[in-house]
Formats: structure tokens, C-alpha cells, sequence
């Protein structure tokens, strides 16, 4: 019993991180239309970040600043930040699959930085030596866990309530207003280079956010936590569970990493023995089958978009009653 | 004197009943060791393959510890998150204390550090070769929990170095796999390279999976070595191996272990090959060897040539004898400190098969120990679960591969000694 609920509240944790980069990628795509890429790379730098700041001094590589965790965290999200404006500065001005392609190729040059470059990021080793906070006081079995679970679930709510919050905001509003139609936005006399700008640092801020979560979680990042199947994960995740939608990116990120871990688990348990060796070939096919079908029979995601309107016009008072 | 036949059958039968019903019991319980391994990679599937077969094989000597062992396999889909989660599923969920796994170091170590030290589960990995892991181990981290059957890197590149110092090579260029174990490699095979006064004339990374590899195999050829030092896996050692010859770049090759392929000799070309030598750690001059090899054959149909095959055999098997050797509802780390016992270098000897199982199984329950002689080879940890390993160099034939020449492990350490 302890033990399926020590298995929950791991789950519990990595779900929680990565719907975090869910809501950052929805602010990006769901909200403003930004194809972004590459998640990854704004994750990674995050991780890498957060790890290199508060981790501990290792001779070979940059880093053991040994840093109050707090700091280190900020420290990841202020890098990825930075290396998001830097990237929007460059790319912005493309659009819609531009957009993605050049992302995309920032985040494998990101993951061919840090495979390379041993001084920087420790190589293909990648990056370890990082002591989690108040291990000393915690320990490391499940009260640790639990605490850390708390941690994180502080971290997504807060994110979710901010994401609510701006959305809602006459700021959401002019979001999307891009998003829909460009020009009309311009014409009335916004500026949506600013705003989309604003928009890709902010949802990369977040995406930065999850990443260092999850380095502080396992204690050790490297180039093997940066390859671009993060990055097709996380979409699926905002595309199943409804973009445009911050309740259903949470709720896309536990199904889809429900369903990942869940039929690994169901196709050991119950697959034939003989059967045994191909189940990992088998649970690709699954969630592919999943992805496509959703795409077809439910393409807006499980909780789709509400469509607000955000002042209404004069409507007769009649009518107003009903 | 009838009286005393009688009560000889008597006490034989006894004893008969006795054994019946000690089998009889070993298939009343099950236990569950977990398995986190790339089976959705092409190379993973043998693995785990194996370490399956070294299992049944257990069970056919009645299991360990008493009871019927079952394999809990979950692929990894060399995705750390997945993998980790597989770990924590297998130890919380089905409640394994001895995990075998994983094969790539970028996944074995988040497992060690966020699931086995945490959980106290012995964690025992076939392939993982990262440096990192023993600098882990010396700062006390792993707690004893973690082993690893893939000789540290340092064997494979003494002996590459002896090669090529033996076959009069003057300069040398490197192609190495761009992750933490190809790094590994390179960085040691340029140093032992230097250490016996062979040229370096280039030393170019590989990433996987890219359509050619022209521009990393002009930069080596450029650099005109005598002869080309391989640290690649099948795939793209044969795209880039393929176009090094077809580019006029001599067959002097030296390869690692990853590179004992047959795959990878019917896709070079077996006439392209006739200079080339690899290297390996070796198989023990015993029987035991050759049982594991026979074996193999007779339930695969083929030689146990392919990445990690012997050491994933290994590991599974080195995890049961610990097993055995520990008891019934032992703790991992019970299992951890018993890897001593079934790896005694003055041991009982016993040899990778059933027969050698049941043999350690009566050494052990009489208080003995054993020293397990595996297919890698007299396998012995040191204190931070690493092996050395007798080793061979050896190059490609019609059926498969044969030996050139046999370094015991005193050899293999006098020669590293000598690089220093």
C-alpha cells in the first residue's frame, strides 16, 4: 500500500513539472500563436542552469557556485529568459512554421552545446554533484518526496493562477487579438512584435521554471534530458488536453504522462512473456494511435478553448433577462 | 542386514521426499526483480533478451533463494523520465530489490540517485560506462548499491593502444560516438595512445543517426593516419566505415567491443576487414565460457556477438548468485554486500549455466563462497562496483570472430601499469 502511494506521489511530481512547461508552451501557442519548437531548449537551459548555479564544485566543468536553491532556480529561469529573448529577437519576425522550424533548430544546436562542450556543461556526461535542498533535514525516501510533490504543486498552481490571471487580463485580451489577426491588432495601434516578444520570454520563463524543477528531482541533467522527444511530448500534451485552455494543458499533461507510464506498467504486467520484449515498440504504436485519433474525433483537445467575449455590445433589455 | 537396507531406502527415499518437497516449494514463491532496459532500440532487445535467458536458467536450477525468479522487464525508450519512472514503478509497485539496468549512463544515473539509493534497492547495470558513475561511488554516494559488468573503459583503451604499438602503427585517428561513453574512450585511447608513442592525428566526434558521415570521416582522412581507432555502435560504424573505404582510407582499423558485431560485418564487408582487429575483454580460459557460448547458440541460433550481450548475462546472473547467496526476503542491500561472496576470488569456481548455479547454490548454503566465472570473464568488483577484466584482440572471420591474442588479467594490468 505505502508503496503504491510512494509510486503515486512520483508520478505525481514529474506530471506536476511537466504540466508547468505545459502552461509556458500554452502561453505561447495556445494564447499568443507562437509555434515554438523548441520547448527543450528553454527547459534545458532551466535544468542546466539551476544545476550549474546551486550544484556542487566539480572539477571538470563551469559551475559549483553552490548557490541558496531559491537563486539557483531563479538563476535557471532568468537563463532560459534571457536565451529566450535573445532567440525571440532573432525569429519572431517569422511566422506560424518558420517560427517552429528555427526554434526547432535552436533547440538542437542547444543540445549539441552541451553534449560538446565539456567546459561548459560537463559533455555527454552531463551535469551532476548538485545536492538537493534540505536533503540533511528531509532525508531522501518519501517524506522527501512528498515535500518536494508540495513544492511543486505550489509552483503550478502559482503559475496556473498567474496564467489565469494575464489571460484574463486586457493583456490576454491584445494576445489574442494577435493571435487571430495580426494587422487588425496593428491598426489599432498596438505593437505586436513587443507583445509577442513579451509573450515567448514570459511562456520560456515558465518552460525554464519546469526544467530546473525537474534537474533539483533527479539531481543530475544531461544532453539525454534535452532531445527533441521532450519537446514532441510536451506539445502532445497541450494538443490533447486543449490549447488555448491553462486547465486543459494540466489536465493534457497527467493523461498523456498517465498514459505513457500506465501502459508501459499494464503491458508488463499483462502482456505475454514472449511478448514481453516488443512492449516497448508496442507503447509507441499506443500513443501514437492515441495522438492521431485525438486529432481527428476531438482536434480542439478534451477542454477546448472558451471563447469569451469580452465586452458585450448593447443588447436590448429585453433580452438581457433570458 | 535387511533391517539395514531397509532403513538405508528408508532414509533415501526420505531424503528423495525431502528434495521433492524443497522443489516443490521453490515454485510456490515468486520473486520479482525488475528489468529497466532499451527494448524499443534495435541493439536493447538482445540485451534484454539475455539477461531474460540467464533467468530461465536459474529457474531451471530451481530459482534463488528459493523461489522461482521472475523478470519484470520495462523499456526505458532511452528517455531519462521514462526510465526513471519504470524504476520507480518496478520498486514501489512491484517491489524489487534488485534492478538490472539501464544501458545508457544518462539513464542509469538519475535511477541511481532519485530511485535505487533512495529506495535501497541494488541497482546492477550491464552497459553503463560513464566515468561519472565511479567518481559517484568514491564521494560515497551510491552506498554500495550499484555494479556495473562492462569493464571500465580504461581495459578497452590499454588494449587498443597495445594494438596499434604492436602493429607498428606510426599515427592513429579516432572516430568516437558522441556521448559520455565514446567521450570516455576517446579521451583515454588519445592518452594511452601517447603513453606508447603513437600519433594522434585527429580525433572526430560521431552523432548518431545522420544520413552520412562524409565530412567527419574526410576530417580523419585528411589527417593521413596509418590506421583509424573505431568507438562507434554498428549503425553508424558501418555508414562511416563504408565511407572511409569507398574514400581510399586504409583497412588498418582497430575497433572497440561495440563494433563485435556480425551485422556489422556483413554490412562493411567481410574482404574490407582482413587488417582490421578489435579488442574485448575476454572470456576466461575455462569451461565455463564455453558453456555460456553453448548454450547461447543453442537457444538463439546464433553466436552472442552484439553490444553488451555478455555483460547483460553477467549482471543477471552475478544479481541471482548474490541473491542465493543472501536469502530468502533479503533487503538490497543484503543482496549489495553478498556480491562479495559470489565474486571470491578464493572461491568454489562455478561456471555460467544451470549447472554452475546449482553447484554455487550447495557451495553457498554451506557457508562457502564462490567466484563466478562469467562470459566477460573472472568478473571481480573493485570498491566502487567497477570490473577490470582479463581481455582479446580479435578480428573478423567467415562464421564470426576468432581470437589473436589472449592478455590474462595480470597482463592487462601490468600493461596499464606500464602506460602510467
Amino acid at each position: 500500500m505505502i508503496g503504491v502511494v510512494s509510486y503515486l506521489v512520483f508520478f505525481a511530481t514529474t506530471a506536476s513539472i511537466l504540466a508547468i512547461a505545459v502552461l509556458g508552451l500554452n502561453l505561447q501557442w495556445g494564447n499568443t500563436g507562437l509555434f515554438n519548437g523548441g520547448v527543450v531548449a528553454f527547459f534545458g537551459a532551466g535544468a542546466y542552469g539551476t544545476l550549474i548555479l546551486g550544484g556542487m564544485p566539480q572539477g571538470a566543468h563551469l559551475g559549483g557556485f553552490a548557490l541558496f536553491y531559491p537563486l539557483a532556480l531563479l538563476g535557471g529561469m532568468a537563463l532560459a529568459g534571457l536565451m529566450a529573448w535573445i532567440v525571440g529577437l532573432l525569429t519572431l519576425r517569422l511566422r506560424h512554421d518558420y517560427l517552429a522550424i528555427a526554434t526547432f533548430g535552436v533547440a538542437v544546436a542547444f543540445e549539441n552545446l552541451v553534449r560538446n562542450a565539456e567546459w561548459l556543461a560537463g559533455g555527454a556526461k552531463g551535469v551532476r554533484g548538485f545536492e538537493r535542498p534540505l536533503r540533511a533535514m528531509l532525508g531522501d525516501g518519501f517524506l522527501y518526496n512528498l515535500c518536494f510533490l508540495a513544492v511543486v504543486l505550489l509552483a503550478l498552481v502559482a503559475t496556473y493562477l498567474f496564467l489565469e490571471r494575464l489571460v484574463a487580463s486586457p493583456f490576454g485580451r491584445l494576445l489574442r487579438a494577435i493571435r487571430e489577426d495580426e494587422e487588425a491588432a496593428q491598426s489599432l495601434g498596438k505593437s505586436p512584435a513587443g507583445v509577442r516578444l513579451t509573450a515567448f520570454v514570459t511562456g520560456s520563463v515558465i518552460l525554464g521554471l519546469s526544467g530546473g524543477l525537474y534537474g533539483t528531482f533527479y539531481a543530475f541533467v544531461s544532453p539525454q534530458d534535452v532531445l527533441p522527444t521532450l519537446t514532441f511530448q510536451i506539445w502532445a500534451m497541450l494538443i490533447v488536453g486543449g490549447s488555448g485552455n491553462n486547465r486543459g494543458a494540466v489536465f493534457g499533461a497527467f493523461l498523456i504522462w498517465g498514459a505513457w507510464t500506465a501502459s508501459g506498467w499494464a503491458l508488463s504486467r499483462f502482456a505475454p512473456v514472449e511478448a514481453q520484449l516488443y512492449t516497448g515498440s508496442v507503447q509507441f504504436v499506443l500513443i501514437g494511435a492515441v495522438i492521431v485519433g485525438m486529432l481527428l474525433w476531438r482536434p480542439r483537445g478534451l477542454l477546448p478553448e472558451r471563447l469569451v467575449v469580452s465586452q458585450r455590445g448593447k443588447t436590448p433589455l429585453a433580452k438581457q433577462g433570458v | 542386514m535387511p533391517i539395514t537396507k531397509l532403513t538405508r531406502a528408508g532414509v533415501g527415499l526420505a531424503a528423495a521426499l525431502a528434495a521433492l518437497a524443497g522443489a516443490a516449494q521453490a515454485q510456490d514463491c515468486t520473486t520479482k526483480i525488475g528489468a529497466v532496459l532499451p527494448t524499443s532500440v534495435d541493439w536493447g532487445r538482445p540485451i534484454a533478451e539475455t539477461a531474460q535467458f540467464a533467468v530461465d536458467q536459474v529457474n531451471e536450477a530451481g530459482g534463488a533463494a528459493g523461489c522461482r525468479i521472475e523478470m519484470v522487464l520495462r523499456d526505458t525508450q532511452v528517455d531519462p523520465k521514462v526510465g526513471v519512472d519504470a524504476a520507480k514503478a518496478l520498486v514501489d509497485l512491484e517491489g524489487v530489490k534488485v534492478l538490472l539496468g539501464a544501458v545508457s549512463s544518462g539513464v542509469s544515473m538519475p535511477i541511481l540517485t532519485s530511485v535505487t539509493v533512495p529506495g535501497e534497492v541494488m541497482q546492477m547495470s550491464c552497459c553503463s560506462s560513464s566515468t561519472a558513475f565511479t567518481k559517484l561511488a568514491e564521494e560515497g554516494k551510491t552506498g554500495g548499491l550499484w555494479f556495473r559488468t562492462f569493464a571500465t573503459t580504461g581495459v578497452q583503451s590499454a588494449v587498443g593502444a597495445k594494438v596499434a604499438k604492436d602493429q607498428g602503427y606510426g599515427s592513429v585517428a579516432i572516430l568516437y560516438k558522441n556521448d559520455d561513453w565514446g567521450q570516455d574512450m576517446a579521451r583515454l585511447i588519445a592518452a594511452d595512445f601517447a603513453a606508447v608513442g603513437v600519433d594522434v592525428t585527429a580525433s572526430v566526434a560521431v552523432n548518431d543517426g545522420q544520413p552520412s558521415y562524409r565530412a567527419e570521416v574526410t576530417e580523419a582522412l585528411g589527417s593521413r593516419p596509418d590506421a583509424l581507432y573505431l568507438a562507434l555502435y554498428p549503425a553508424e560504424g558501418t555508414a562511416a566505415v563504408r565511407e572511409w573505404i569507398s574514400l581510399g582510407g586504409t583497412q588498418n582499423m582497430i575497433l572497440a567491443n561495440s563494433l563485435k558485431s556480425d551485422d556489422f560485418r556483413d554490412s562493411v564487408g567481410l574482404q574490407y576487414l582482413g587488417e582490421t582487429l578489435g579488442t574485448d575483454t575476454a572470456s576466461p580460459r575455462s569451461d565455463s565460457a564455453d558453456a555460456f557460448r553453448a548454450a547461447y547458440m543453442a537457444r538463439f541460433g546464433k553466436e552472442p556477438n552484439g553490444p553488451g550481450l555478455a555483460n547483460s548475462y553477467d549482471a543477471a546472473m552475478i544479481a541471482l548468485l548474490a541473491m542465493e547467496a543472501a536469502g530468502q526476503d533479503a533487503s538490497g542491500a543484503d543482496v549489495a554486500a553478498a556480491v562479495a561472496r559470489v565474486t571470491d576470488p578464493g572461491g568454489t569456481p562455478v561456471s555460467a549455466d544451470t549447472a554452475g548455479f546449482a553447484t554455487a547454490k550447495g557451495v553457498l548454503a554451506s557457508g562457502g563462497t564462490v567466484m563466478y566465472q562469467g562470459a566477460t570473464g573472472d568478473v571481480r568488483f573493485d570498491a566502487n562496483g567497477d570490473v577490470s577484466a582479463p581481455a582479446v584482440v580479435w578480428s573478423f572471420t567467415d562464421g564470426g570472430t576468432e581470437e589473436v591474442e589472449f592478455l590474462s588479467l595480470h597482463d592487462v594490468d601490468t600493461f596499464i601499469a606500464s602506460l602510467k
